[in-house]
Order: structure tokens, then C-alpha cells, then sequence
């Protein structure tokens, strides 16, 4: 039986990401992170979340965390096999 | 004359028998090469129907134990977002910040450096990159759970258990 040799890809740029800062803000801290935040930043202005959507936010990447690893893992499984005879030799 | 006649016909008997003779012999002979030839090539068939059966149950094999790879490591990507969501159901974040806020910032800050650098590691780039100069400062925000290591603190929870980072 042919076998049909598919070749491999190269995978994609691995992520560069940044780091982001969030503050927590109560009505106990507000004067304080209002100082904090102008010392750091010039100006006061900024992006509120409530603790609900921030939940959401992070539970939305844990998601797309997610996908991204098994659509790795899929890429993985199809990779092996085409590419691996059964006792785990590459076929060159 | 009856006897010339006589010996014709028996000389004609024996040249038809010969001839049947020969022809059987002929014929049977192209038979046997034809079934020879066949025989050949249906051993040679079976012999490549054997090697793709093998083949095919070699690959099997294969696809079914990468099967079972691939569904534990589908399982295992669920990890992350389980836990996340089980931390999530148990704490209270406002009632966290009302509590104590930089405490509550410090691991949020922590955690989201984990898991930047987490999603960094698993598409194959530098998952160890120091953690930021505002979360590493002794004091300051973020500093409270945050980990030098940038492992250790669970993505926006009032908890100090290891989220690890896949």
C-alpha cells in the first residue's frame, strides 16, 4: 500500500504578550489609587471593570487558553500521524 | 482395393487421433502457463492484500493510541478553565476587595502575569520572562502574592494556591 508523505509545517510565531496592571478600587482606597494612578500615568483616566466582568474577562481567556492548547494538541495528533511509523520512529 | 481403402481410413483415424492428441497436448500445455502466470500474480496479490491488512492494522494501533493521547490532553487543556471557574464559584470578589484591595490586586496582578506567560510558554515562547518591575516591588502593588517566579497565584482569586501554568 503508498503511503501519501505529507509534509509538516513550520508552527506560528510564538505570543509576545505585554503585561498589564490592574488596580483594585473601593470607595476606601479611591483617594489613594486616584494619587497612585496620576503619579504613574499624568492623567486620571482609565478603564473600570466590575469584579463581575473582570470575572468574565479572565474566564473568557481561560476559554481561549483553552482552545489555543487543543487546537495545538489536534495539530500535535495529525503531525505524529503522518510523520511517526508505529514504533515512535520518524520516517525520515 | 478394398484394403488401400481399409488402410486410408485407419491411416485417417490414427492422423485424427494424433492430431486430437497433439491439439489436447497444446491446449493443455497453454492452460497450465496461463494458470502458472495467474497463480504468480494472485500470490503476488494476496501478498500486498496481507501487506495492507498489516498495514492497516498497524495504523490501527497507531491512530487508536494517539487517540487516546489526543483525549487526554484535550482533558488535561480543560484544566486551567475548571479550576478557574471552581475558585471563581467559591470566592467573592467584591466582598475580597472590600476586604483587603492591594491584597486582592497583588494576586490579580500576579496571576495575570502567570498567565500571560503561561499562554507565552504553551505557543512555544519564553514562558520564564521576569515579572514586572511594579509586581516584583517589595511593597507596592502587587507585591503582596504575587511570586518572584511568576508561578504561583491563581488568575483573580482571594486564594494563594498554585494555578499551574501549562
Amino acid at each position: 500500500m503508498e503511503r501519501v508523505q505529507i509534509p509538516t509545517v513550520a508552527l506560528p510565531k510564538p505570543l509576545q504578550l505585554s503585561d498589564t496592571r490592574v488596580f483594585v478600587v473601593t470607595k476606601d482606597n479611591f483617594e489613594e489609587f486616584e494619587k497612585e494612578f496620576t503619579e504613574l500615568y499624568g492623567e486620571l483616566a482609565f478603564v473600570a471593570l466590575s469584579m463581575k466582568d473582570y470575572e468574565n474577562l479572565a474566564l473568557n481567556i481561560a476559554d481561549l487558553r483553552r482552545y489555543i492548547n487543543q487546537q495545538k494538541e489536534i495539530i500535535v495528533y495529525y503531525e505524529k500521524a503522518v510523520t511517526e511509523k508505529e514504533n515512535g520512529d520518524e520516517i525520515k | 482395393m478394398l484394403r488401400i481403402y481399409v488402410l486410408i481410413f485407419i491411416i485417417a483415424i490414427l492422423g485424427s487421433i494424433g492430431y486430437g492428441a497433439k491439439y489436447y497436448y497444446d491446449t493443455t500445455q497453454a492452460t497450465i502457463a496461463t494458470l502458472r502466470e495467474n497463480n504468480v500474480k494472485l500470490e503476488s496479490a494476496v501478498e500486498t492484500a496481507e501487506q495492507s491488512v498489516a498495514t492497516l492494522q498497524q495504523d490501527m494501533v497507531k491512530l487508536g493510541n494517539l487517540n487516546k493521547e489526543l483525549s487526554a490532553s484535550l482533558q488535561k487543556a480543560e484544566a486551567y478553565g475548571d479550576e478557574l471557574r471552581t475558585k471563581l464559584s467559591k470566592l467573592n470578589l467584591v466582598v475580597e476587595a472590600l476586604r483587603d484591595s492591594k491584597q486582592l490586586e497583588g494576586k490579580m496582578n500576579g496571576a495575570s502575569a502567570n498567565l500571560w506567560r503561561g499562554l507565552m510558554e504553551d505557543t512555544g515562547g519564553d514562558g520564564n520572562r521576569p515579572n514586572p518591575q511594579w509586581l516584583q516591588r517589595p511593597g507596592g502593588t502587587g507585591s503582596e502574592s504575587s511570586n518572584q517566579s511568576g508561578k504561583g497565584t491563581d488568575t483573580n482569586s482571594g486564594s494563594t494556591e498554585t494555578a499551574p501554568t501549562q
